[in-house]
């Protein structure tokens, strides 16, 4: 009787420790994407996000990113009308989704300079899902770790039509960076 | 008769030229939105938005995205630029909060840029604190 309830307290205890463990996930909710769509002697085509949310979870690398569109900030008035009316629908698609993994992720590895990871998972942007595989710098810091990088996209790839009228403003190849500071 | 002419068409010109800078920087090259200083479409407590948010996430889209809204609520979480009303609502500031509104009610304006399913929260940006 006595051994069945030291077997219980020890599976107690195991279960305790291990959810400490392994439960560790870091967010963050002010995470920025900015992206860049310039064309030399154009005018600017850019714009920044400081509000992204994202989670990753330590032990498996498992990551997941959110950001709502209408939280892109422009310069021009014109042209954040445009962003979210013609071209992202933002009142049909409000968000766009990152959905993945970051491959052989090792927090033990992980020291205050940047480190190259693999991120690879699905891109949703504009209710279109695409499969993706970008290079992601992880680093140390106080409260946890900073993930920053930059990739390429194409807006045909998301279904999103840029007028003729206006290609030659618009870059073919759409820069985005972000930048993750993920804390407990 | 020719001075007639030349004061029509200098008149003309002139209000083309205007016209056309008005068109440029009022319209082309207008300023992005300043939360800061628009008046706020709707007024609400942030329990009743989270509410219509819950029951309901495209209807909620539909009236609150985009807009400009005042919120009333209790400061649940305060960090450099951010501030979490009821728990669920996630305000995002431009600039830092000097105020301490922790646990405190507060009423602020920002503008509503959807739901984030990550957190089940409910985001605003460009916020300023009213009281």
């Amino acid at each position: 009787m006595k051994k069945t309830f030291i077997n219980f307290f020890v599976l107690l205890l195991i279960t305790a420790v291990h959810t400490d463990c392994f439960g560790q996930k870091l967010i963050t909710k002010t995470g920025s994407i900015k992206f860049q769509a310039s064309m030399p002697s154009y005018e600017e085509v850019a714009a920044e996000n400081k509000s992204v949310s994202a989670v990753l979870e330590q032990s498996t690398g498992d990551f997941a990113a959110l950001v709502l569109i209408k939280g892109f900030r422009f310069k021009v008035a014109l042209m954040e009308e445009h962003f979210n009316e013609n071209y992202m629908e933002s009142e049909k698609f409000s968000k766009a989704t990152f959905k993945g993994k970051i491959e052989d992720f090792n927090v033990s590895e992980i020291t205050n300079t940047a480190k190259n990871f693999t991120l690879k998972g699905d891109l949703t942007v504009h209710g279109k899902t695409k499969a993706v595989s970008v290079i992601v710098k992880v680093s140390k810091t106080a409260s946890g770790v900073n993930a920053v990088g930059s990739f390429e996209v194409k807006p045909e790839d998301f279904d999103i039509e840029i007028p003729s009228v206006v290609s030659k403003k618009i870059a073919d190849k759409i820069k985005i960076a972000y930048n993750f500071t993920l804390s407990k | 008769m020719k001075q007639k002419k030349t004061a029509i068409a200098i008149a003309v010109l002139l209000i083309a030229v205007s016209g056309g800078i008005y068109f440029y920087y009022g319209f082309l090259f207008k300023e992005a939105r300043n939360i800061e200083t628009e008046t706020p479409d709707v007024s609400l407590t942030a329990a009743q938005l989270i509410e219509v948010y819950n029951s309901d996430p495209e209807k909620a889209n539909s009236l609150y995205l985009n807009k400009t809204i005042e919120l009333r609520g209790q400061v649940t979480k305060e960090a450099d630029s951010v501030i979490t009303l009821d728990k669920s609502v996630f305000c995002l500031f431009t600039k830092k909060i000097k105020k301490q509104l922790l646990n405190k009610n507060a009423v602020l304006k920002g503008k509503c840029i959807g739901y984030d399913e990550l957190f089940q929260e409910i985001k605003l940006d460009q916020c300023t604190i009213i009281k």
